[in-house]
């Protein structure tokens, strides 16, 4: 976007002229920061990063068809490739997505959305704990890159289904993650 | 007294003055309906409304009366914008209440020379004023000729001319302007309140019939076409055509505001609704940014004052005022919003828009922040971590020595709901152009959120509450409501791993735009859909 880009720097140029009263030397030496942002927008719509052909996403715990009472740990596994924080572009390396009940289409060249379905582990998490109330429920992962978007082969876990039991006490029951 | 003169009368020194004068509509009929009720609720809107905002503006209270006040103000700007921020707050209170329980104001201002006594002021420009309140319509603000000058290119509202006046016992007729803080609702004037517009403008007739022969004759093709077009069948067409100076103005005003950013709405002053602004024309969309039709009014960067906001420099994010009061946070929906609690907010200022690419490039340009924002000047910068979010206001703070820092995520509520506890500000029910979120209709891009100010403001002037991009707040997460603080502050423990966003983005449903939903991030990564709007104590 080379005409966005023009009018951010006339913008900044206009900025630090009008605010910030200083001599000409250093408004110009601001101009080396923005001159970064081509860099930067660019990385906001790369190609799809690539994961190896035999890299494996899978749910370590719980297994496929178990019944829970409570609230559960989820245990994810990765082989053939590494996991990382978000925004780490070391090839190879990703960070875990936890789908829950989801059976929308994910799409590969958007963000994984974040809400109470799409859970994020961009600190680079291996397991969580979920409280989900009583029923069926669905788990699935889906290993993001740097900027939360699905890797090329699509690298997702197999689907599993677990039953959550009605709690034995009355507890109010909980769709949101991160316990404490 | 700053240019006073005590030539003539000893101990009553004249002044130039801007006069604000209100008064209550329906006053006798709220007393009749419940006295009680309606005193005790005007006590508490004179005490934490009125009074307080009547000094934020460097104003004074000159004398109340029973169901008004008038007041003085050094500059007519000031006067005009308490006007307005008075109205707000005050539609904000009504909708919580039926619409028989409102409490309205009528509100005329005027620049005039007054004798200035210890408690009371005198002269014509005080009777101006009393007579430009009681032509205005409930919720409106009135202002004369000379303080239409005064303000006219400094505070970017709709000003809707109504002609010349001949005033009950004032000499000579006055030149009458409404102000409409929307400049969107000019045209709804025309559209939606044709015919309060029509009687009132009957009965403006019937008093001064004089104020025709000052008509400004060049105006009158362009805004006959105006009217005519905008006036719904079945109307009183007589008076349209027969004085379209009455609404001069406004046709080509219409051209000029409708593509801006909305300027909060007025309370609609005959409906029976919910002050609910409605916006004929779509907002600029990305490619029509700063397109022909603004040339009217400067573009929003670069004027430091626009509407009521307050703006601490060129390039600071713009502000508007929050009145303190108390409200119930939460809402049934999801187990994150319970318990529903009783929160007290103390005024304090939050930003009209999320902070934009704009306004983030100067922090980068200090090199306090990283140089994260892409998409154009008025895109919501986004792709932010808490830690950014808070370098930023962090930096903001220092470089303007005030204190600016995160909204808390109750701050956040209170100013979303602006005095509703409904799901969203307007109402149960999402509706069109009010959002930008997954399946809230157009406009709608599912790559990237809409400018800021694209949609409505809520009735205490902020935008983009509903949608776009999520706001981090100054809260750590926690699933629910147990135990949170009841006093509007931050809930917060050192090294928190995950805080609040609130206001969902584009790339959520509905149900995610709520004014009570809540979602949580981890504290140090970055998504695409999150970004960042400023608060700051008063």
């Amino acid at each position: 976007m080379p005409a966005a880009f023009k009018a951010r720097l006339a913008a900044i140029a206009a900025f630090s002229a009008v605010l910030l009263p200083l001599p000409e030397g250093p408004a110009q030496a601001q101009n080396p920061v923005p001159a970064q942002a081509p860099a930067a927008a660019q990385s906001s719509t790369p190609a799809q990063s690539t994961a190896p052909e035999d890299a494996v996403l899978y749910i370590i715990y719980p297994r496929d068809g178990q019944r829970i009472r409570g609230s559960f740990p989820v245990r994810f596994g990765l082989r053939n490739m590494g996991v990382t924080h978000a925004g780490d572009r070391t090839p190879n390396m990703g960070h875990h997505h936890l789908l829950v009940d989801t059976d929308e289409e994910i799409d590969p060249t958007e963000p994984i959305p974040t809400d109470r379905q799409h859970l994020h582990f961009g600190a680079g998490q291996t397991e969580t704990r979920l409280d989900l109330p009583p029923g069926r429920h669905t788990l699935q992962l889906v290993l993001g890159d740097a900027d939360h978007r699905p890797f090329r082969p699509l690298l997702v876990s197999k689907k599993v289904t677990v039953t959550v039991l009605p709690p034995r006490r009355t507890k109010p029951p909980q769709t949101s993650r991160a316990q404490r | 007294m700053p240019g006073e003169s005590t030539s003539h009368v000893v101990g009553s020194p004249r002044r130039l003055a801007a006069i604000l004068a209100a008064d209550i509509s329906g006053y006798s009929r709220l007393m009749g309906s419940d006295e009680e009720g309606t005193l005790a609720r005007l006590k508490r809107h004179r005490r934490e409304i009125i009074e307080p905002t009547i000094q934020e503006h460097y104003g004074r209270i000159i004398k109340t009366t029973g169901d008004g006040f008038l007041a003085m103000f050094d500059s007519p700007l000031e006067a005009v914008r308490c006007a307005i921020v008075i109205q707000q707050t005050m539609a904000a209170r009504n909708t919580s209440l039926p619409p028989e329980q409102w409490i309205r104001y009528r509100i005329g201002v005027n620049l005039g020379d007054v004798i200035v006594d210890p408690d009371d002021i005198y002269g014509e420009g005080v009777n101006i004023a009393a007579r430009l309140e009681n032509l205005a319509d409930p919720g409106g603000v009135f202002i004369s000729g000379g303080v239409y000058e005064q303000i006219k290119n400094k505070l970017v509202c709709g000003y809707q001319s109504l002609g010349d006046e001949k005033l009950k016992n004032i000499t000579d007729p006055v030149r009458i302007y409404r102000v409409l803080p929307d400049p969107a609702a000019v045209a709804k004037i025309t559209r939606h309140r044709w015919s309060w517009a029509a009687a009132g403008i009957t009965s403006l007739l019937i008093l001064g019939a004089v104020g025709w022969s000052v008509m400004q004759p060049e105006r009158t093709e362009g805004a006959r076409q105006g009217a005519a077009l905008d006036q719904p069948a079945g109307t009183t067409s007589a008076p349209a055509s027969a004085d379209p100076s009455r609404t001069g103005a406004t046709s080509s005003a219409r051209a000029a505001l409708d593509t801006l950013p909305g300027m909060p709405p007025v309370p609609p002053p005959s409906s029976g609704t919910l002050p609910i602004p409605i916006v004929p024309t779509p907002p600029p969309s990305a490619t029509d940014a700063g397109g022909p039709t603004v040339a009217a009014i400067p573009p929003p960067v670069k004027t430091p004052e626009t509407g009521l906001g307050l703006r601490d420099c060129q390039g600071c994010p713009e502000m508007v005022r929050v009145p303190a009061g108390s409200f119930r946070m939460g809402s049934e929906e999801d187990s994150s919003e319970k318990p529903i609690h009783t929160v007290q907010i103390t005024a304090f200022a939050i930003g009209r828009y999320p902070v934009t690419v704009a306004e983030w490039s100067r922090c980068v340009a200090a090199k306090a922040c990283p140089d994260l924002a892409r998409g154009e000047d008025m895109d919501p910068v986004r792709n932010l971590s808490w830690l950014d979010a808070q370098q930023y206001v962090v930096w903001l703070a220092q470089s303007t020595g005030l204190p600016y820092r995160l909204p808390s995520e109750a701050e956040w509520e209170y100013a979303a709901r602006a005095g509703s506890s409904a799901r969203y500000w307007w109402g149960e029910r999402m509706a069109p152009r009010m959002a930008n979120c997954k399946g809230c209709g157009d406009p709608y891009d599912p790559h990237q959120p809409l400018k800021v100010g694209s949609l409505s403001p809520n009735p205490f002037g902020l935008n983009d509450v509903n949608g776009g991009v999520a706001q981090w707040v100054a809260d750590c997460w926690h699933p629910t409501y147990q135990g949170a603080p009841a006093d509007g502050s931050a809930w917060t423990e050192p090294d928190c791993r995950e805080h609040v966003l609130r206001g969902g983005s584009w790339r959520n449903d509905a149900s995610y735009a709520r004014s009570a939903s809540r979602m949580h991030y981890d504290t140090g990564v970055r998504y695409p859909a999150h970004g960042l709007r400023v608060a700051r104590s008063l």
